[in-house]
């Protein structure tokens, strides 16, 4: 039985040259009609908590936690403080180890380089473990249209990124893939994908999936990864999988690609005792993932199995702009999803509201980064910047300060919205002078009388209704401090 | 394309002249607990090891003897009514294949990758030795090498590691310092427990991709 290719019914791929609106703005509008879903907030929740508890539970366990994270932290700021050297020590190390490296500026490069390297190997079947690097530059779609010609049946092998292939659909949460969808769901996609009627029942629904799999493993003709960490000293690329996927497609087929951001280097073998230790724990509350596989260049002679051809794509894809300037953090992040579970924003709209293939705190940091900030323009609003996600990183990134540093980036771009601006530049002449202050007070008053009803302030029509639409304000008090403070209080 | 050269040269380029050097330490929300909890000193790493094990469903046993522990994998095979068992090309593991044979069970020991690939995927329990294991984490560590195929710990649903209890670590940083600093093999793999998912509903699967039907005998 061979794997119906996905169908199409949500285009995902980015298409701003052809006119078309990214798909990126508008979290607003996509962001309420979410959080009014009652089983996708159901979902959501439960992944959310069950995940934010396990974490707590763990890292409480461990009383390293707080030195390794900064520990962490310390050595990524080192990392990206000399990134040339360690990537060009990482190449030298696969290269040593009779691996290939290429170093790829955009997701253009890496689907030519895949594509020519399918072609020339003659590849019919391609394994993908989950990548979020891949999901970013859409190289399934890119490399199906682009190389037709090789008629490529490329196959997600993590249970929910399959799941995700074959409704067309993308990850909503990094490390959850398909949490939004309920079982009834997924017993229709995977029922399609068997060509009969499967029982909404979660063992046999997996165990379709783990004989449909199989035969993909075995005959796989390139197995491709992304990677957790690159390390530099020695060549390594870290996996991490719960399902024996990121092993077996790094294991059975003759080609292994992996697809790495350059942000993901870390320097010495020995730093894997700070990152392993926290990523597993802040991602799914276990101490370690079931498989933690650590590959180093090709296999070694005399080796049984293993890729006989191993190669590294080193990809930039806007990372290398944020170095050195006031979000080199966002590059820290080890994909973990620990900010997404703690988020308010994410708990109520979930992942697709964001328009992008990163999502919560850090999807709304770094979309706008790494795709332009006027392309993604409300996704630095998409927080209460309460700051849950900087205290649940692992890596301490200071999520929120990179959002307000986001946001003052855009009105001194002049992105923010006429009317934001306006109200500022009312509001900072007001404050400069205490007659007009001294009328505004009184104006306020007055001017909210029509508009209270229950004892708050109500929705208000108009160029304010961004901010009133979604907040029931206080009434002001009948008398300020400053009427009360003469009269002698 | 992009050239080495000019991508090595474009970042230097941006990590010399950049402005801004990050200086925020992370907070002190993570406060510093001011005593290891009792649970992580580890007197007897064996029984450690198979404490963590069983808590993530894998079995793991004690064997007194090399006797001992041939005689569980013989019935392991047996209750799991296995046919094939495809093993590592190891000493360790050569006395084995009499009393298998004894019970009607098949013995592969592959030596060349078609041979691996023909029978990993049909063998019903697959055996190897580890190199370490970790005990807080109930984790083995498996090195690729000659013989050592990586299918055969990852293909039959049933898999099962006999190791001497003097490889059984402490921690994870201990066996990550074995390889630090020095060569590497070509696939190191931590592997701890059975293979699972919950990528449903988030309800727990065992066995997803890998074996689900894990077991470690720990000998001595």
């Amino acid at each position: 039985m061979e794997t119906k290719k996905p169908p199409r019914q949500r285009d995902t791929r980015d298409r701003r040259e052809e006119g078309i609106v990214s798909p990126v703005e508008g979290f607003n509008e996509r962001g309420r009609k979410a959080a009014g879903d009652k089983a996708l907030h159901d979902a959501i929740q439960l992944f959310t908590h069950k995940s934010v508890a396990g974490r707590n539970a763990v890292l409480n366990a461990l009383p390293e936690a707080p030195e390794l994270r900064e520990r962490a932290y310390g050595i990524k700021q080192r990392t990206m403080a000399n990134l040339d050297r360690y990537l060009e020590q990482m190449a030298d190390a696969v290269e040593d180890r009779g691996g290939n490296v290429f170093f790829a500026d955009d997701g253009e490069d890496v689907v030519r380089y895949i594509g020519e390297l399918a072609r020339r190997r003659g590849a019919k079947v391609i394994t993908k473990s989950k990548s979020m690097a891949t999901e970013e530059i859409e190289l399934n779609h890119r490399l199906e249209e682009d190389y037709a010609d090789l008629d490529l049946e490329i196959v997600e092998t993590d249970l929910g990124e399959w799941i995700a292939q074959l409704a067309g659909d993308t990850p909503s949460h990094i490390v959850g893939p398909i949490l939004h969808m309920n079982l009834e769901r997924v017993t229709k996609i995977l029922s399609g994908a068997a060509g009969e009627n499967l029982p909404p029942n979660v063992q046999a629904l997996a165990a379709f999936a783990r004989k449909r799999l199989r035969q993909k493993f075995l005959t796989a003709d390139v197995g491709i990864t992304g990677a957790n960490f690159g390390v530099a000293e020695t060549g390594t690329i870290v996996t991490v999988t719960n399902e024996g996927n990121g092993r077996l497609v790094t294991s059975v087929p003759p080609v292994h690609v992996v697809v790495m951001g350059i942000e993901k280097l870390i320097p010495r073998f020995e730093d894997l005792s700070v990152f392993t230790r926290l990523l597993a724990r802040s991602g799914t509350g276990q101490e370690l993932t079931v498989y933690t596989n650590f590959v180093t260049g090709p296999r070694a002679e005399g080796e049984l199995d293993g890729a006989e051809e191993f190669h590294l794509i080193l990809m930039d894809n806007g990372r290398s702009k944020l170095l050195g300037t006031p979000f080199e953090e966002a590059l820290y992040c080890i994909r973990c999803g620990a900010c997404l579970n703690v988020c308010p924003v994410y708990r109520q709209t979930g992942g697709h509201a964001y328009g992008s293939t990163y999502s919560g705190p850090i999807g709304a940091v770094i979309t706008p980064l790494l795709k332009g900030t006027d392309e993604a323009k409300d996704l630095p609003h998409a927080s209460s910047l309460c700051g849950a996600c900087w205290e649940a990183c692992p890596v301490g990134i200071p999520l929120h300060d990179l959002l307000l540093k986001l946001r003052n980036h855009q009105v001194e771009e002049g992105l923010a919205g006429k009317g934001q601006k306006a109200a500022f530049k009312v509001f900072e002449n007001t404050m400069k002078s205490p007659a007009l202050y001294n009328i505004s007070r009184k104006a306020g008053r007055l001017a909210q009388k029509p508009l209270l009803k229950d004892g708050s302030v109500k929705p208000v029509p108009g160029p304010t209704s961004g901010w009133t639409g979604s907040r029931d304000l206080p009434p002001l008090a009948k008398k300020s401090f400053r009427e009360l403070w003469k009269e002698g209080i | 394309m992009a050239d080495r050269a000019e991508f090595l040269a474009s970042i230097r380029h941006r990590t010399r002249t950049g402005k801004y050097k990050p200086t925020h330490a992370p907070d002190v929300a993570w406060t510093p607990k001011e005593s290891p909890p009792e649970t992580r000193l580890i007197e007897d790493p064996s029984a450690r090891f198979i404490e963590k094990l069983e808590a993530l469903k894998g079995h793991g046993f004690r064997a007194e003897s090399g006797d001992e522990a041939r005689e569980y994998v013989v019935s392991l095979a047996r209750s799991r009514g296995a046919k094939l068992l495809v093993r590592w090309d190891d000493e360790e593991l050569a006395g084995f294949d009499a009393p298998l044979a004894d019970a009607g069970v098949e013995v592969a020991v592959p030596r060349d990758p078609e041979g691996l690939r023909e029978v990993a995927g049909r063998a019903d329990v697959g055996l190897s030795t580890a190199s370490w294991a970790i005990a807080e984490t109930g984790s083995l560590v498996l090195e690729s090498g000659q013989g050592r195929g990586r299918s055969v710990t990852l293909l039959p649903p049933t898999y099962v590691a006999v190791l001497r209890a003097d490889r059984i670590l402490g921690t994870v940083p201990e066996a990550i310092s074995k390889y630090a600093g020095g060569k590497v093999p070509a696939n190191v793999c931590f592997h701890t427990g059975p293979s699972r998912s919950g990528d449903i509903e988030m309800s727990l699967v065992v066995g997803m991709h890998g074996p689900g039907d894990v077991h470690v005998v720990v000998v001595g």
